[in-house]
């Protein structure tokens, strides 16, 4: 039995504490949860593998040091906070285009469950189809299935060049159309960030075809993104308006009020809660808080 | 029940079914008693184990229209072609041959065949025939009788194919005659091949007729066929050397004559036997591309129009579904005219209303409007 | 047929008509799919057209106490599609329009019965094309790919079909319909669309697909490396993704097998390599031309003898026909074959299958490699004659060797093909009783009475008690 597993227990309800960054998604925690931190580290990296094994508490900050000193990344938002925090979490990065959706990132992941044991989910190969889908299960959850100790996660190389262009007059939604494979396309309504990814020569192309809808300069980075994610589909985007970046092609929209949870569906519900019920029978894992 | 399979080559096929979308039984009705997979199956449960021929079973064996599509398809390279031939010959064995045989006997006589096509063409002028039986549209009361040309290559005639659509046989002559071959019609001296029969479960007899055509015709010479089912038929059961016309026209494009290509939208309809069992539908291409503007493909990658020689006749219900797909297929390409290399796809389409022409008289009448406007 | 099979019909016949098949040559056939395993016994088969006939159906199986199995083309080989206890089966394939097609948002709606090569070729003339691209596809169906979160040759950089679903319409055991994820970025709630993929058909019957399309790259090249060995093909493999270099497909045969596919396609696969690595890079046509210089640098530093590439675009598909047919092009040295399915850290590809080669050894069997190699998936394939007495014993046994030599390596039990029945008892090799357990608990979140395609995956003793029965299945359905 791991450590971790010694300290969540097998009973009382408890809550995993990370970087705090997203403490507010799903709810207020019970007060009467005890709080419990997961170990952190990398526990193994090889780059030639692209996968690297890191312990639930690792900051994402460390994690992405680590990456870059073999010339590589991963799928995690780089945002502050733990590494198990940001895949209950589930956010994407706002790259997505280029760094891969997080939930196809995740190879494996060991929890411990609500009865205090250690389970594991998933496969530690790039490729896996060995049995029902835990590691989608955990992203997202918010700690409501299990408490995670450790991961295994897909990285990637970090492409030989990568530079933001911005255009204040080219229309976000025809970039598309000119670039194959952007990593990512922001608009805020005023203007447009685009990030190009890949061999130089790709990229200097992939300028070159969008100064055909619009002047484009050079930029440092992404826009400042406002706190509160929004998730749309890729069509709504051109209907925002006040103060938004939007993700286009992708849906999300940063702003600053947070989105109403949408309802969901009453069958989704139903699946949802016996999901949890069959997961966590006592309700003792992160009280209070619903990922539904 | 032994339906004549080969018990080691019965065993070849590993169920993969990589065949099940090139089979249009299959694909009008989802249904795996209707797939290649499926039909190798029964065959095996028929004769290695002794299995019932059920109403389901002899169905199954009966609704393939024998195109031979899953042949390609099939990376274990299983003889489908020979086992359900052998099936379908046990089969008419066990229920008796009487009324296919009698019903194909008019091909075997082609005076007899010729005058009951000029009844029929009365009275398809009286509009005494439906439209939906798929015959040409204007059957010939009268044909003008063949003529020799050389004997650089026979043209092979056959039966149906020179009562009802004889101008066909003109215009293929004209063209190879234009390619510089002196050409000799088979007519009465070589009748009907022997498809329809092989391919109704009277093997024996098919194997018949072809013999008799072999030996009325000389060795040395080749054969050119336009009829894609004769053409596949007598390369496999004719020791002559034959050559469907589009094939051997291909293979002698420098010998035509360069003309202003017809302006007019050609999709190509590729006859199974010369798709799957021939091999040789890409020639069809080569020369329309020469003589008419444009060259459209169907997107259905070739699969079968449901008209299986006599098969439109036997299984009129899964014939019309098999052809509401290939007509789907046209419908999306819009072409002004479908090309078709075989005498009973063209008639089974026309008879939905498709306009279809024989390429060797697209090529002969792009080669006509050339001698007239020079 | 007893008279509650006959009541069954009768209510199955009210709602589908002649569309309900219950005769004793449907029932031969459809007790089988494309993998080894026989033994599997098929209720009524309903040739269901829409999202509501297949409630229906599910709902009167249930009101007759009989489990439901969904099937697509029936080409999964892993008996994943296998029907045990004589479950009424619902065929999905007459379910097979593509519904819509959004090229702004590229997003596909479709039936779960269209054919994989078909939403692509209806998608090409738009620019398009489904990524997943299993080398079943001219046959298999997205609804079969979502069941076993198919992968193929270019899923190295494209990822599995669960990076490629957006959302499904299911219909779950009971008869209720649901829609799992959806079209917008981020769907809140557990990810039970992810989830549902892979799910082998036993957390429901999908009806309904939206899927994203991917724009065809502009350029495309594809190199033919030949080595003296497997092993300089495997290290070659391992040393491009260290290198930082993540190409759209990196396929590996061995000799045997590449003879074999050459007198198939013949384009030039050469007979006398030891082993041969099919590697495509897409992209912008400058970075593709960079990246293929890196690969065949690499594969020569690791002992290529020659490296080709394909000059058009003709000779691009030819080569890619002959590894999509590899698996039956070996009917040229044996009658029968036993494709396997596990995956192997990359770094490990060359020990392992060197370890398969003496496996075969060992058990007097023949074995081909044909695998996607990028990903460590290797697909070894035992060549047997099914006449032989005895050979399936032997076969099964060094399959079950196969899967014990890919776990030690640090690998998995399947990386496409699914568990089934086929790895159903391997599972406690690679999963402790608690991890089996929670597998368990996600299934029956679904499907609480597992009345959808029971008796796969999870093994012996970790089911619903009332299909007990069904468990000892798969020890005896070899042959």
């Amino acid at each position: 039995m791991s450590d971790f597993a010694k300290l969540v227990g097998a009973e009382g309800p408890v809550t995993v504490v990370g970087g705090r960054t997203r403490w507010h998604v799903g709810g207020e925690v019970r007060p009467d949860a005890r709080e419990v931190h997961a170990p952190s580290g990398v526990v193994s990296y090889d780059p030639a593998e692209m996968t690297v094994t890191v312990r639930a508490g690792t900051t994402t900050t460390e994690l992405t040091t680590t990456l870059n000193e073999a010339s590589q990344r991963c799928a995690l938002p780089e945002r502050g906070g733990t590494v198990g925090g940001s895949v209950v979490i589930g956010e994407n990065h706002p790259e997505v285009l280029g760094r891969g959706w997080l939930t196809s990132s995740v190879l494996q992941v060991t929890y411990i469950s609500a009865e205090g044991k250690l389970i594991r989910g998933g496969g530690p190969t790039v490729k896996n189809v060995s049995g029902f889908d835990l590691p989608r299960l955990v992203v997202g959850s918010l700690g409501t299935l299990g408490l995670v100790e450790e991961v295994i996660l897909r990285t990637n190389p970090i492409p030989p060049r990568s530079q933001w262009v911005e255009s204040h007059d080219a229309d976000p939604f025809a970039v598309a159309s000119r670039v194959l494979r952007p990593s990512a396309v922001l608009w805020n309504g005023a203007s447009t960030r685009v990030l190009l990814e890949g061999h130089a020569p790709d990229v200097a192309a992939s300028l070159n075809s969008l100064t055909a809808i619009g002047a484009w300069s050079e930029v440092d980075g992404s826009f400042e993104l406002p706190q509160h994610r929004w998730s749309l589909q890729p069509a709504e985007l051109n209907g925002c308006s006040g103060t938004f970046v939007a993700s286009i092609g992708v849906g999300t929209v940063w702003r600053d009020e947070p989105q109403p949870r949408p309802a969901l569906s009453p069958s989704v519900i139903e699946i949802s809660t016996r999901m949890k019920n069959n997961f966590d029978p006592t309700g003792r894992l992160n009280p209070g808080r619903s990922a539904f | 029940m032994d339906l004549g399979i080969d018990p080691d080559q019965l065993g070849t096929c590993v169920q993969c079914g990589l065949c099940l979308s090139s089979c249009p039984t299959y694909r009008v009705t989802g249904d795996e008693t209707f797939s290649p997979r499926g039909r190798i199956a029964l065959m095996r449960q028929v004769q290695l184990h002794d299995a019932p021929l059920t109403t389901e079973v002899t169905e199954a064996f009966d609704t393939c229209i024998q195109c031979l599509g899953c042949e390609p398809a099939c990376p274990s390279v299983v003889p489908y072609g020979h086992f359900i031939e052998s099936t379908r010959n046990a089969l008419t064995e066990h229920r008796g041959s009487r009324r296919r045989a009698i019903a194909l006997w008019p091909l075997t006589k082609p005076r007899l065949l010729r005058l009951g096509s000029s009844l029929l063409a009365v009275a398809q002028r009286l509009r005494l025939v439906p439209a939906r039986l798929g015959l040409p549209n204007q059957l010939p009361l009268r044909r003008r009788p063949h003529r020799s040309s050389g004997t650089d290559v026979y043209l092979f005639t056959g039966c149906v194919m020179d009562a009802w659509q004889r101008e066909v046989h003109f215009a293929t002559q004209r063209v190879l005659e234009a390619a510089g071959f002196g050409v000799t019609p088979t007519g009465d001296a070589a009748g009907c091949c022997g498809a329809l029969h092989t391919h109704a479960g009277l093997a024996a007899h098919g194997e018949r007729l072809t013999q008799s055509i072999d030996a009325a015709l000389d060795p040395a010479i080749p054969v050119i066929v336009n009829s894609a089912g004769c053409g596949a038929h007598l390369k496999q059961h004719s020791s002559h050397q034959i050559f469907d016309a589009q094939e051997f026209l291909a293979e002698h494009l420098d010998h035509l004559p360069d003309v202003t290509p017809l302006e007019v939208n050609v999709a190509v309809q590729d006859p199974c036997h010369l798709r799957h069992v021939q091999r040789a539908h890409l020639p069809t291409r080569t020369l329309l591309r020469k003589y008419v503007s444009a060259v459209t493909e169907l997107d259905d990658d070739g699969l079968c129009c449901g008209a299986g020689g006599a098969y439109s006749v036997l299984q009129p219900d899964m014939s019309q579904q098999v052809r509401e797909r290939k007509l789907a297929s046209i419908n999306r390409v819009q072409p002004e005219v479908v090309a078709s290399a075989n005498p009973g796809c063209s008639m089974h389409l026309s008879a939905a209303g498709v306009k279809t022409e024989h390429p060797m008289v697209l090529v002969d009448r792009a080669l006509a409007a050339n001698s007239s406007t020079t | 047929m007893t008279t509650a099979d006959d009541a069954l019909l009768a209510d199955l016949k009210r709602v589908l008509g002649d569309r309900v098949r219950a005769d004793s040559a449907e029932r031969a056939l459809l007790r089988r799919d494309a993998s080894v395993f026989d033994g599997g016994s098929a209720g009524p088969t309903c040739l269901c057209e829409s999202t509501e006939e297949v409630q229906r159906v599910v709902r009167i199986a249930l009101a007759h106490g009989r489990s439901v199995v969904p099937r697509g083309a029936g080409t999964g080989l892993a008996g994943g599609a296998i029907p045990l206890g004589a479950p009424v089966i619902i065929s999905l394939s007459r379910m097979n329009r593509i519904l819509e097609v959004d090229t702004d948002s590229r997003i596909a709606w479709v039936e779960p019965g269209v054919v994989n090569l078909d939403l692509t070729k209806h998608l090409t003339p738009l620019g398009y094309h489904f990524a997943p691209d299993p080398s079943s596809q001219q046959v298999c169906t997205i609804g079969g790919n979502v069941g076993n979160n198919s992968g193929g040759p270019h899923c190295l950089a494209y990822g599995v079909t669960n990076a490629h679903i957006l959302a499904i319409e299911v219909v779950l055991a009971d008869g209720e319909i649901v829609t799992l994820g959806g079209l917008d970025a981020e769907p809140s709630g557990y990810d039970l669309r992810g989830v549902f993929i892979g799910g082998e058909g036993m957390l429901g019957i999908t009806t309904k697909v939206a899927v994203r399309i991917t724009p065809n790259p502009p350029s495309v090249r594809t190199l033919l490396l030949s080595f003296d060995t497997p092993r300089d093909a495997a290290a070659t493999v391992s040393a491009v993704i260290a290198a930082g270099i993540v190409p759209a497909a990196m396929e590996v045969m061995d000799q045997r097998i590449t003879i074999a596919v050459e007198n198939y396609v013949n384009v030039g696969y050469p007979r006398d390599a030891g082993a041969v690595l099919l590697a495509e890079v897409d992209g912008l046509p400058d970075g593709v031309d960079i990246d293929a210089q890196r690969i065949s640098d690499i594969g020569r530093q690791h002992g290529a003898t020659d490296v080709r590439q394909a000059a058009s675009d003709e000779e691009r598909m030819l080569l890619w026909k002959g590894r999509k047919t590899a698996f039956g092009a070996v009917a040229q040295i044996a009658p029968n074959y036993y494709l396997h399915d596990t995956v192997v850290p990359r770094s490990k590809l060359a020990d392992t299958l060197e370890e398969v080669y003496r496996i075969a050894d060992e058990h007097d069997l023949a074995v081909v490699n044909v695998f996607h190699a990028g990903d460590g998936n290797l697909h070894p394939l035992l060549l047997f004659n099914g006449q032989e007495p005895g050979i399936y014993d032997r076969v099964h046994a060094a399959g079950a060797k196969i899967v014990e030599a890919s776990l030690a390596a640090g690998g998995v039990l399947s990386g496409e093909h699914g568990i089934g029945v086929e790895k159903q008892p391997y599972m406690h090799q690679m999963f402790s009783e608690d991890d089996l357990d929670h597998q368990e608990r996600l299934r029956h979140a679904f499907d609480p009475a597992c009345r959808s395609n029971p008796g796969k995956v999870i093994p012996v003793g970790h089911s619903c008690a009332d299909i007990q029965s069904l468990r000892n299945v798969p020890e005896e359905v070899w042959g």
